[in-house]
């Protein structure tokens, strides 16, 4: 109307912006580097660096590296002004990682401010120096910590606390006690403000430490509703594990209830029998769905993963809660305390706080009382959109385990048209779940409006609800089924008006729903189908044909009025079969199928169609349609025959073909997802939770009574698995045969391995490239049962050393009690589930036959001037420094003179140090000397080589980059000759002995983007195959001749410890799947475990497919890694 | 333990980044996320727990602002969700809104808050008040002081009070020549009327507001004469447990300046203010709406700036409305607004017009929804009543003052 107003408007409000944005730093922003920053950093008026500080933080922001500033902004610190300081630090501590050596310039200041009078100075100070995350000051750090733990001011103290998870980032053991000793400090402390930091600290730095917690457990408790918020998260989950560990289960709560009753109840009549019970008697009273609830407990305690692949086992009996594992919560004052301290906080502001206490009272509170959960919970759904989710996933389980506690709340579970899809599905969700017969009808009212929404997929989901709430309770089943069929009617859904999918899948979903329903009683919904049948040919929607015709089919003798109708509805089906969608055809032929397979009269008529249909069919574009008639063809006519000759004994092969025809044809049309809930269960309030995986770093709760009186260091859980040992080696049999110690008479595989290990000895020269030889007499082959297949009885040879014998026996038995986990790892369960049985091996000798690679550094030939110089990577690890990788060189002199005065040494070794570097050295050499390493320690030189002598050195290096070349400069008779080092990942890592235990536990601790595969082809095994074939009497040689090969290869290659080998037993003798070798090592530099799996797959003779897995917490160094294994492994061997 | 924190502009642009722990996280997660957000539209933006390839993030939408957190192991994710909440809401209160401009000027005073909130990817001061005294809100003094002398800092010198004492959320011993207090109830009422005219759900959800400014270490106590009526509660921090679960007495020490002292439910009410009665008849490829706004009971209160959206369906074509009071206007994205202000004393507010339907479609089968915004002053419409406000040790004069709003929340009429 006014369009000279809407532009003044328009000016108006820009100059508006204008002026507010006067006096702000935004000219910063928008133009950072249009001044020179340097010669601003080295003013001398705080105005003016404050200005260059804010240019490079505005750079920071818009993601431009501006780390080149370094220095001069490091020299900033020393500044009085705090707003320079806080710049300063920002700026320092987001390079610090990437500019070590300069980074250390600043730590004289910061020593100096952590002894100010300001608290805030000393708190910045601390805060920096530790976010720094310097090996080389870590213990600067620590002691700074540990003087800032005594400080007089809380804000100085409580960031102590929160220094600490920085320090214990940084992985080194040696500080790991001190650190655990300040925790304990602090969560002693008398301001609540610094227990909650504390307690957060102890939760990322030891928790399993829970001694610590049972020290001053009651004083937590008392002080936990004044810590601050934050805190008081971790710190309910810290108390709550505690409890569980030292008490046990509450025998009250919800998650005893389902131990005894439900473990019964799935002992006597199987879970169908009695879910109806359950339902029956789901009232206001309590009660709770039994066998969910076990579900969710035994998950909660043992994790999803542990528990799904177990009770998949059937022995589910090796895991069962004992009374002992349970405490009273009437009579326990640990507790009563904890519930009594953490039920205000279900008042709390912060909904995580919130969310955390609901969920201790849900794990621990005594039935009567988890209702105090639920208000707060649903007052939950009043905060933030994003947190509305969150809740609802969680209540979702809640509402599954105990309908009754949601139930009579149902109104807060209506559905507001502004909330977003997710929070809306979850809603139907919950609302289905736990609709009772008094809330049914004001939700199904609720469900009429939905249906109108004009957001589609949330009405075709509601459809699916009134389906589910239908299937619950049957009562309303025919109210269902009279709304879906006029929905099914109306004509927006069955007109074809091109709205896409969205119309059309409300149309499947309600025939999907109409289908389930008719499912559970199909004589009393016989109209039902009728009319379903007469509107076929108002039904466009193929997928919603399809499961109509289908239903003509299945139900097709019910009744009486169906099979008259059967002659017309098929003769209209086949008349309109050509113009029909895929699945359509398939399920009309499909459908013509089963009535012709079926049917006792008309049979005439039917085969008609019959035929005219395959006829149809036959010509079809499509090859399936083609396929499905083709084989369908041979289907009924046997029948017929067998009808048409013998007419009184055709009872039997009728009823086969009845079992066939429902075999081939019983699947169901489509699966349309209706829910999308799982079984996996993790802590309420948990990220896991959400996502529906195990998030890295995830706990479930800890065993119960897993904490011992007396011992208090034991690695929680192994008790219960000594335990467990003990009850089978007394039952079973077999559990004692598995001990090697006991099995003195299987020397089947001695005799065929001496062979073996005098091969193996016969090259003993190359044992000398082996430094590390393993000194402990391991047996040549063990193997350990674990499976039932019988034919293993014998399968385990000598000993090792007696002293030796007992330990072993016990690690047997661990490892096969930890077997069952192990192949809890999603991706192998699949296959380990039809090969349960597998054998341990392991291959004694396989050490000494190690030959690591030797690649050439110096040609005689082109420029070595008759010098050869090789080099392989060696297994030793370097005494001096971590980082440094151990190198043998073996020189010799193909010439026919002497050579003399040779040595290696670094190339830039006298190059002069620039300024910056130097004073950088020099604060590094004074603060830390360990780590200040030279890229090469210089070998002894030799002094001369005669024609034809070798020499060997040991040289350490020091590669800065994985891949990257290291020059290096050869000097012999006074030339200098530049050689290159190509670096070898397989020896950036170092072995790291453990057992499969311990492995698998790892293993499970890095899962999702912590983990690799790659797969490639392995073939040197062939050639082995093929020099031993004369004396392959027995079978099994195949396999160890694989190992063997695999193993040598890979420990030729890298520096790895072999941890195990798992053998398939009950497999077909030719086929290798299954065999499973496991590495582990840790990487040099950091210590950090990198374990690497492989999976065998194929026949033994033929080339065999690798699957390669690794796990590692570095990501790039594992993927590095992953990478050269396959490589290696798919050269060939140079013999 | 959160490991990254962006701010990013609804144009999917990063305008700020904050690493927060040792392990980086590269901004091309940004890049990542932000293509699933254009691939999947709102959906996805509505999500607030994502699992990508290589991180777990964390969203939190406001005004168009995209707060995204990263973490790459086991946390709470409403420790994350609710702390990022508390970032936008410390942001908007320091910068008076959040903006993509007021975001970029600021930005230094964002990392400075950033830096002072958490520390180390978990938390360390989000209570507003102590953060007020380590960093000084920009204000228009400020502002002309940096623009004159070129040289402001923001950075307070000293350690606030608050962070040593024993009661976090007050700095020690404030002096104030006028000792006063206000609490106000601030209510909104949730509604739902389903397609028969009938109230499925009426709800009030109300904060009380408490500014105050009283010298020394004040002991508060603030009573309701019906607090039966209260169905759930959640407190400030400052929020004695004991007294309220024994008396149903607040009994707290509040902190300084403003804050929520508490914020509660009341369910099943009886009754809305106004009524809104569409009527939508549809036939021929044509729509009739007819919607009436009127008073249901009268609070002796004028009810003000009301308004009613709706989204029209996505199968019209076109629409022409019109009302005999206030303006109505329909947006681009098919959302149409009428605003009514007050309801005039002599007619009753209607809204009528016809909607074209797409061709080959007969009648609707998708209704709007109608979402309705009112304000009412000086009532509360839950009924809840302050008592008295009593403080210990009182000093020689105490200003207190009591007030009442209520406004709209989730009301929504169904058609």
């Amino acid at each position: 109307m006014f369009p000279q107003f809407g532009a003044t408007a328009d000016t108006l409000s820009k100059a508006s912006t204008m002026v507010f944005r006067i006096g702000t730093d935004a000219h910063l922003y928008d133009d950072p580097d249009d001044v020179s920053i340097a010669p601003l950093l080295d003013s001398k008026f705080d105005s003016e660096k404050c200005e260059a500080l804010k240019r490079l933080l505005a750079l920071i922001a818009q993601g431009i590296d501006v780390s080149n500033y370094f220095p001069q902004v490091v020299k900033n610190v020393a500044s009085q002004s705090l707003e320079v300081k806080k710049l300063v630090y920002l700026y320092l501590l987001h390079y610090a990682e990437k500019r070590p050596n300069e980074a250390l310039l600043s730590i004289n200041y910061f020593q100096k401010d952590l002894g100010d009078p300001n608290p805030l100075v000393r708190a910045w100070a601390l805060r920096t120096m530790a976010g720094i995350r310097l090996h080389v000051i870590a213990p600067l750090v620590l002691v700074a910590v540990g003087k800032c733990a005594r400080d007089p001011s809380v804000y100085v103290r409580k960031c102590a606390a929160n220094a600490l998870p920085k320090l214990h980032d940084l992985r080194q053991e040696e500080h790991a006690l001190a650190i655990e000793e300040i925790v304990g400090k602090l969560l002693n402390d008398h301001s609540p403000a610094v227990v909650g930091a504390a307690a957060a600290a102890f939760a990322s730095v030891c928790p399993y430490n829970l001694s610590l917690i049972r020290r001053n457990y009651r004083k937590l408790c008392e002080i936990l509703p004044d810590v601050e918020e934050w805190g008081q998260i971790a710190l309910i989950g810290i108390l709550l594990r505690y409890v569980i560990a030292s008490h046990g289960l509450v025998k009250e709560s919800i998650m005893f209830s389902l131990q005894c009753t439900g473990s019964s109840h799935s002992v006597k009549d199987g879970p169908d029998a009695d879910f109806g019970q359950v339902k029956e008697s789901t009232d206001m009273d309590g009660t709770c769905d039994y066998e969910f609830v076990n579900m969710v407990s035994r998950c909660y305690i043992e994790g999803p993963d542990e528990y799904l692949s177990r009770s998949s086992y059937a022995n589910r009996e090796s895991f069962e809660l004992t009374g002992e594992q349970f405490t009273s919560g009437k009579s326990n004052d640990d507790v009563k305390i904890l519930l009594y301290s953490t039920s205000p906080l279900l008042w709390s502001n912060n909904s995580a706080v919130v969310l955390a206490a609901a969920g201790v009272h849900w794990v621990m509170a005594p039935k009567e009382d988890v209702k105090r959960i639920i208000k707060p919970l649903l007052f939950l759904l009043r905060s933030s959109n994003a947190s509305k989710y969150v809740v609802l996933c969680n209540i979702q389980v809640f509402a599954k385990a105990m309908p009754s506690l949601f139930a009579p709340y149902y109104e807060d579970f209506f559905i507001c048209s502004s909330e977003s899809y997710q929070v809306k599905a979850l809603k139907l969700e919950i609302l289905s779940s736990f609709a009772t017969d008094s809330s049914i009808s004001s939700i199904f009212k609720e469900f009429q409006d939905y249906i109108r929404d004009p957001d589609r997929r949330f009405a075709a989901d509601t459809i699916a609800a009134i389906g589910l709430c239908a299937q619950r309770l049957p009562k309303m089943a025919h109210i269902c089924v009279d709304g879906l069929l006029a929905l099914s009617r109306e004509e927006f859904v069955t007109k074809d008006f091109g709205f896409g999918d969205q119309e059309a899948g409300i149309l499947t979903h309600a025939i999907l729903s109409i289908k389930s329903i008719i499912k559970q009683d199909p004589p009393s919904h016989e109209k039902v189908i009728i009319q379903l049948v007469r509107s076929l040919d108002s039904v466009k929607v193929p997928a919603a044909r399809a499961m109509i015709i289908w239903m003509v089919g299945e139900y097709s003798s019910l009744g009486e009025i169906i099979p008259r109708m059967l002659n017309t509805v098929l003769k209209y089906l086949a008349w309109c079969f050509t113009s029909e969608a895929l699945e359509t055809k398939l399920q009309i032929l499909n459908t013509v199928c089963k009535v012709l397979v079926g049917a006792t009269e008309d049979l005439l008529t039917f085969k008609k169609i019959f035929s005219y249909l395959v006829e149809l069919a036959e010509c079809d574009l499509n090859y399936d349609v083609r396929d499905r008639a083709r084989f369908l063809k041979k289907l009924p006519s046997s029948n017929l025959v067998s009808i048409g000759q013998e007419e009184g004994t055709n009872d039997l092969p009728e009823k086969d073909l009845h079992v066939v025809a429902e075999c081939i044809l019983g699947r169901e049309t489509r699966k349309v997802k209706t829910e999308s809930f799982s079984y996996r269960f993790y802590l309420p309030g948990s990220l896991s939770q959400i996502v529906l995986h195990a998030a890295p770093g995830y706990e479930p709760l800890p065993k119960p009574c897993s904490l011992l009186l007396d011992d208090l260091n034991v690695p929680e859980g192994t008790s219960e698995i000594k335990k467990r040992a003990a009850d089978y080696s007394g039952t079973d049999d077999y559990g004692t045969s598995s001990d090697p110690s006991d099995n003195e008479s299987a020397s089947d595989y001695d005799s065929q391995h001496s062979v073996a290990e005098s091969s193996g000895s016969a090259r003993g020269d190359d044992s000398e490239f082996t430094s590390e030889g393993n000194d402990n007499a391991d047996p040549l082959i063990q193997i350990s049962d674990i499976g039932n297949a019988s034919e293993n009885q014998n399968g385990v040879s000598q000993s090792g050393p007696a002293n030796l014998g007992e330990l072993m026996s016990d690690r047997a038995l661990e490892s096969w009690l930890g077997e069952h986990s192990g192949s809890s790892n999603p991706g192998i369960s699949e296959q380990s589930q039809v090969r349960i049985s597998s054998a341990r091996i392991s291959l004694g000798d396989v050490g000494k036959r190690v030959k690591p690679k030797c690649y050439s550094l110096l040609d005689p030939a082109t420029s070595g001037n008759g010098l050869k110089v090789d080099y392989s990577f060696s297994s030793e690890i370097s005494s001096m420094s971590h980082l440094l990788v151990c190198i043998e060189v073996f020189f010799k002199n193909c010439s026919s003179e002497t050579i003399s005065e040779i040595t290696l040494v670094d190339e830039d070794s006298n190059r002069a140090l620039d300024a910056a570097d130097k004073a950088a050295d020099v604060n590094q050499s004074c603060l830390a000397s360990s780590d200040n390493v030279p890229t090469l320690v210089p070998m002894e030189s030799i002094a001369s080589l005669e024609p034809d002598q070798t020499a060997r050195r040991i040289v350490q290096v020091r590669f800065h980059h994985h891949l990257l070349p290291l020059k290096l400069a050869l000097y012999c008779d006074g030339k200098k000759l530049p050689v290159k080092l190509r670096p070898d990942i397989g020896y950036f890592v170092k072995p790291l002995p453990m057992d499969v235990e311990v492995f698998i536990d790892k293993e499970s601790r890095l899962p999702g983007m912590f983990e690799y595969t790659r797969s490639c082809a392995f073939t040197d095994h062939i050639e082995e195959l093929n020099k031993e074939n004369g004396d392959s009497l027995f079978v099994k040689d195949k396999f160890l001749a694989i190992c063997e090969s695999l193993a040598l290869k890979i420990l030729s290659n890298a520096n790895l410890c072999l941890v195990s080998i798992d053998m398939p037993v009950a497999a077909n003798l030719d086929d290798a799947s299954g065999l499973r070798l496991r590495f582990s090592s840790a990487i040099l530099s950091s210590s950090i475990p990198c374990l690497i799996t492989i999976t065998v797959e194929g026949k033994c003779s033929d080339p065999l497919n690798l699957s390669i897995k690794v796990n590692c917490e570095e990501t790039v160094f594992g993927l590095n890694l992953l990478n050269r294994i396959a490589n290696f492994l798919v050269e060939p061997t140079l013999s | 333990m959160l490991q990254c924190i962006f701010l990013l502009s609804d144009s999917g642009e990063v305008m700020l980044e904050k690493q927060l722990t040792g392990h980086r996280v590269d901004r091309s997660i940004c890049d990542w996320f932000w293509d699933h957000v254009i691939s999947q539209g709102d959906s996805f933006k509505s999500q607030p727990v994502i699992a990508s390839p290589t991180h777990y993030l964390f969203q939190v939408v406001r005004e168009g602002i995209t707060f995204l957190a990263c973490t790459q192991v086991e946390m709470p994710p409403l420790m994350g969700i609710e702390f990022l909440c508390r970032v936008s809401d410390v942001l908007s209160d320091y910068l008076g809104g959040l903006n993509e401009d007021v975001i970029k000027d600021n930005f230094v005073i964002v990392y400075e808050l950033l830096d002072e909130m958490i520390d180390n990817g978990f938390p360390l001061t989000t209570e507003p008040n102590i953060l007020r005294e380590m960093i000084a809100p920009p204000n228009i003094v400020s502002k002309v002081l940096s623009v004159v002398t070129g040289n402001s800092s923001n950075v307070s010198d000293t350690l606030p009070g608050a962070t040593g004492s024993c009661i976090p959320w007050r700095a020690a011993d404030p002096k104030y020549a006028n000792n006063e207090v206000y609490v106000d109830l601030v209510e909104e009422m949730d509604a739902v009327i389903n397609r028969d005219g009938a109230l499925v759900k009426c709800e009030v959800y109300g904060e009380v507001r408490v500014n105050s400014h009283l010298s020394g270490l004040p002991d508060l106590t603030l009573s309701f004469a019906n607090p039966s009526i209260l169905d759930d509660v959640r407190f400030h921090p400052c929020v004695r447990f004991r007294p309220w679960e024994s008396h149903q007495i607040l009994s707290f020490v509040p902190p300084d300046g403003e804050f929520k002292l508490m914020s509660y439910r009341v369910k099943k009410l009886k009754s809305t203010p106004i009524y809104v009665k569409p009527q939508l008849s549809s036939d021929a490829g044509k729509c009739r709406v007819n919607v009436l706004v009127g008073i249901r009971n009268d609070h002796g209160k004028t009810i003000d700036s009301i308004t009613l959206q709706f989204q029209l369906p996505p199968c019209i074509l076109s629409a022409d409305l019109t009302s005999n009071t206030g303006t109505v206007n329909i947006l681009g994205n098919k959302t149409c607004s009428w605003s009514i202000g007050r309801i005039p004393k002599d007619k009753t507010p209607s809204l009528s017009g016809t909607l074209v339907l797409e061709s080959e479609l007969e009648r609707l089968h998708v209704f709007p929804t109608f979402r309705v915004g009112f304000k009412i002053m000086g009532v509360a419409l839950s009924g809840l009543q302050i008592d008295k406000l009593d403080l210990k040790t009182a000093p020689s004069r105490l200003y207190k003052g009591f007030r009442a709003l209520t406004r709209a929340g989730e009301f929504e009429v169904r058609s």
